[in-house]
């Protein structure tokens, strides 16, 4: 595993502590500037592993701005903000997928994602908004442990992944040709049919328990309480 | 290649594990879960485009629309919940429900 990704990491962690909210006030911007830093060399080291390939200026520009919009979804200390870059996110990670020649799976992330969840979760945000930041909203929890949990598990992972040198490494693979639809569509409904029922049934099942939760009024959900 | 994926797609969860337990926001910490889904679906559709042996195969790229399903029903349901929980004590803070917690 390269010292350099390690060093790299060591930054990540700090920069995000600085900047996780409540952590240090004062040095969040600092924080920020750290992590950016950071998250650039990454990409950089990470794009030149890609050479020979096509579209290396396509996965460093839409890594680099999934992994900043990450940063900002942990960090910012305003719900609506952080649901937006949210959406940044997805968008930078379905065209990552589409370089990957997942063309139907970049389609179902935009629609299902950025389309029907988080319009989800902005309504809920502006249900619950309060007229000033919330405390729990600026103020978060042992932000120290969590950057340290956080770190572990990456150089854990990281040094999984690198543990073959790159020469053994997958190698660069032609397109598949054929129909990009017809590609996912044929093993969806023929290998998987079974888990493709499940999860028709599934969504079902979480529809009527959405309904069912969210009809309950709150006097009745306060009984027993108290 | 496999592992400049396979990074990125960590990352992203190392990220969303961060924020999940260290916000303190019912809403963010749904949001962090879902970060960490994004990773996962970089990381199954990277396997499935380029596999250690043999020809890339599209089973990642199915499984990560298994994934997607999970993910709407979870936002649902989790959804549903936070508003309930919302009307209940009129704030999103995760430390505010401890009643189940092992003292």
């Amino acid at each position: 595993m390269p010292i350099l990704l390690i060093l790299m990491l060591v930054l990540g962690a700090v920069g995000l502590f600085l900047a996780l909210p409540g952590g240090r006030a004062d040095l969040s911007r600092l924080g920020l500037l750290v992590l950016a830093i950071g998250a650039a060399l990454l990409v950089a080291g990470l794009t030149q592993q890609l050479a020979g390939e096509p579209g290396q200026a396509l996965f460093a520009g839409c890594s680099l701005v999934a992994l900043l919009a990450a940063l900002r979804v942990v960090t910012h200390r305003k719900p609506v903000y952080s649901a937006l870059y949210f959406v940044l996110l997805v968008v930078a990670v379905s065209i990552l997928l589409v370089r990957m020649q997942a063309e139907f799976v970049f389609g179902a992330l935009l629609i299902v994602y950025a389309g029907a969840i988080l319009v989800t979760y902005l309504f809920v945000i502006m249900l619950a908004q309060q007229a000033r930041p919330a405390p729990y909203d600026t103020r978060s929890r042992e932000p120290l442990w969590g950057c340290l949990a956080g770190f572990v598990l990456l150089t854990q992972v990281a040094a999984y992944v690198y543990r073959r040198p790159a020469s053994e490494q997958a190698a660069v693979l032609p397109r598949v040709g054929g129909d990009a639809i017809l590609n996912v569509a044929t093993p969806l409904l023929t290998h998987y049919v079974v888990g493709l029922e499940i999860v028709g049934v599934l969504l079902l099942a979480a529809l009527v328990g959405a309904i069912a939760i969210a009809r309950r009024p709150a006097a009745t959900a306060d009984e027993g309480e108290d | 290649m496999l592992a400049a994926h396979l990074l990125v797609g960590a990352l992203l969860f190392a990220l969303g594990l961060v924020g999940f337990v260290t916000r303190r926001n019912l809403i963010i910490i749904f949001l962090c879960t879902e970060m960490m889904f994004q990773g996962i679906i970089l990381n199954l559709v990277a396997f499935g485009r380029y596999p250690l042996e043999g020809p890339p195969t599209f089973d990642g790229q199915v499984f990560s629309l298994f994934l997607i399903a999970v993910a709407a029903a979870e936002a649902a349901l989790g959804l549903a919940l936070v508003v309930l929980l919302y009307r209940h004590r009129g704030t999103l803070d995760a430390g505010a429900w401890t009643t189940l917690r092992d003292e």
